[in-house]
Formats: structure tokens, sequence, C-alpha cells
């Protein structure tokens, strides 16, 4: 069971819109980082995903541990959020 | 040969979603012909992650490529067009049926548009698939923000990277453009990017091979190129590649649908392929202009002969 959802996203990024809108069309809720809006944070993402892109999507299970989905990557996302 | 009854069946079947495919689905889908859309990746395809179109007819002062493939997809729907997100894997002739092997299962069409473009190409040197997603990059409008007051060079001489290279310096502080041969980017787009020279952000480095892209610490330093001969090196912190574009084929090995020499797909006057049924368009087919307009036109083209060819073979589909 999915606890919360983050997702980082910039405002230009195609594939951003094609994890949110899959996410939405499950039912699920997410967090959104803009890293346009909010540079500071592009450590944090890296320091997560290991890679400098978007979109990064940050699953936190019930039990609290996490799960990265880097891109737009269903293969890895829907398995994530089951 | 697959049990009609059992398997999940449409008029046509598009797979892609870029603009070339999204065009023929509102033409289709305005008749009432059932049109469903295979996209592996983002609908809109290149054009939704190129950062700024501004010669797509109908749009004086340009359009961003994200809102130009969101209208053309919200279009397509409007009219009842389907968009899965997933994959063809195989295509196979059953006479009046195709039938596609997809990652949703098979599925029967009485006629296949193959709009799946093309993907941004590889240089292939040392470094690049090493530090790919981090420092390596294919999608500036992706991955740009990542490069905010840092150096970066890019590499390729056509429109995409021109294109990509001015946007690119809303974010980087000096760009070096490595270009193997000559800028062969339309005459506005380098009259544009001129503008970024004479304002020191942009270095054009003509006739400069990129060789290997270098790091340490698990980040990229520099790419070493040769230019006149002698090794040059270019600090950065970043590499964008464009440098021309790969077609999307490889799903069609073995199909018996006939490819070009750089594996485009083959099409005759009506865009249909040698496999009848199914037709192609866009950046996919072989003569292709590369063009989002002509890809739209193109588009809806197929459409209008996939309209004749189901008028003359077919009966409407029951599930």
């Amino acid at each position: 069971m999915v606890k919360n959802i983050t997702i980082f996203t910039t405002t230009t990024c195609a594939y951003c819109p094609m994890v949110k809108k899959y996410l939405g069309a499950k039912g699920l809720k997410y967090d959104e980082v803009n890293l346009d809006e909010n540079p500071q944070r592009q450590q944090e993402a890296l320091a997560i995903s290991g890679a400098l892109t978007v979109p990064v999507t940050v699953i936190t299970k019930q039990d609290d541990t996490k799960e990265v989905v880097v891109g737009y990557n269903l293969a890895k996302l829907a398995p994530a959020v089951a | 040969m697959a049990d009609v009854n059992q398997v999940p069946k449409h008029e046509v079947i598009i797979v892609g979603a870029g603009p070339a495919a999204l065009s023929a689905a509102i033409y289709t889908t305005r008749e009432d012909i059932d049109t469903l859309l295979f996209e592996r990746g983002v609908p809109g395809g290149l054009a939704a992650i190129t950062d700024w179109v501004d010669n797509y007819p109908g749009f004086a002062e340009g359009i961003a490529g994200l809102e130009l493939a969101g209208n053309l997809q919200k279009q397509a729907e409007r009219f009842g067009a389907v968009i899965e997100l997933g994959e063809v894997l195989k295509i196979h002739d059953e006479g009046e049926w195709k039938r596609l092997e997809t990652t949703s299962g098979d599925m029967l069409a009485r006629a296949v548009l193959i709009a799946t473009g093309s993907d941004y190409k590889k240089i292939g040197v040392p470094g690049e698939q090493e530090y790919y997603a981090r420092g390596v990059h294919y999608c500036a409008t992706c991955d740009g923000a990542f490069y905010r007051d840092k150096r970066l060079v890019i590499v390729g001489g056509g429109n995409s990277a021109v294109q990509e290279t001015m946007f690119l310096t809303r974010f980087a502080t000096h760009i070096d453009l490595l270009v193997r041969s000559t800028i062969k980017a339309s005459d506005v787009l380098q009259k544009e990017l001129q503008k970024y020279v004479d304002d020191g952000k942009v270095t054009v480095h003509l006739g400069t091979t990129t060789d290997e892209i270098v790091g340490e610490n698990n980040s990229v330093t520099k790419v070493v190129g040769t230019q006149d001969g002698k090794k040059v090196e270019f600090p950065t912190d970043g590499v964008f590649v464009f440098v021309g574009l790969k077609p999307n084929s490889e799903f069609l090995e073995g199909s018996g649908i006939e490819l070009d020499h750089i594996h485009l797909v083959k099409s005759d006057e009506n865009l249909q392929t040698n496999m009848p049924g199914v037709f192609v368009a866009g950046d996919i087919r072989s003569g292709a202009t590369m063009q989002i307009a002509s890809a739209a036109g193109e588009g809806a083209t197929a459409a209008l002969k996939i309209r004749e060819y189901l008028e003359g073979h077919t009966h409407p589909v029951q599930n």
C-alpha cells in the first residue's frame, strides 16, 4: 500500500504530466516539487534518483520503505504504486 | 493464427501518438472510424519535448512543443480517439485482419497506420553511456533545469541542436556548440543563434568532432574532441546531444514490411506499405521531410487513404 507519493518535475518536461496523469487515473494523490520553482531542491532530487533528470517519482510505502522511479517508466511505476 | 472472436478488434490501430498519428486520428474518429492509438512514450513524440515550434502553420508567434502536442491530443480525443499507453511489438498480416502483438496482448485491426517517428541518436563515444542522465542528456526541456549557472557542451548542428542550444541558454552560463562539419540548421535559426554568440553566451566550434566524454567523481568534467587534426578539450558540467534521428522501426524487423537502407518504412503513393492495409506517415516514412507540419499533413492523407481502403475491403467491426 502506498503512503504518499512525491514527484519532482520541471515546467517544460513533457514526461512529467504523463506521470501525473497516470497517478491521477489510478486515483492516487501526490505532492509535486517543481524544480524550476524550487531550484534549491535539485540536489535532493539528484541524491534520491542519482540522475539529473525529471520526472522522479518517490513512492513511500506504509512501512516507510521507498521506491524511486526515474523518468516516465510505466513498467516500473505501475507495480510500484499497485 | 489468432481467433478473431477472442481478440479485441478495431477498425484502425495507429502505432504512435505523435503529430502524424494524432492528425490521422482526428480524421478517422471524426468519421466515426473506431481508432486506437498505441504510444510507448509521450503523446506528441519529439514535438512534445521540443522547447519551441516556430514553423507550424497557424501559430503566428510560435508555440511551445508541449502545448502543441497537448492540443493535438485533446483534439483527437474530442472526437473519440483512445490512446493506450503501451507498445506494439509485432505486426502480422492475416489477410483481412492485421494482428498486432502488444504489451496489452494481441489485437486485431482492419487497417494499421505506422507513425512511430524517431528518437534522437546517440554519438557512440566513450563516456556517453556511462554518464547517461548523470551529465549526458538528449532532452533539453526535461533536464536543462539541472544546469542553472553551469557550463554546457551541446553536440550537433541541425535544427534541433540550435533550437535547444538557445533554450538552454536560459539556464547555462555558457555553451560550447560542437559541430562536426558546418551548421545545417535553417537560416532563421542560425540568425537567432548569432544573437547568443554575439552576447558571449554561445561559442560555436565548427569542424569539431566529439571523441570522448570525460568525468570524475560521478560527474562529467569535460568533452574531448578533435579540431583541425588537433586534440581539443571543453570543460563542462554536462553534455546535450542532438545529432540526428534514429527511426523507431525495430518492431517491424521480420514483419515483411519493407524498410529502406536507413530503416525507414517504404510506401507507395497512397502511403501504403507493401503489406496491404498497413499505412505509414510522418518521420518514420522513407522520403519524409522530418517536419511537424508535414507529419501532420501526411497523417491526414493517410487517414483518407485508410478510409478508402476500409470502404473497399471491410464491414464495420463488431466486438
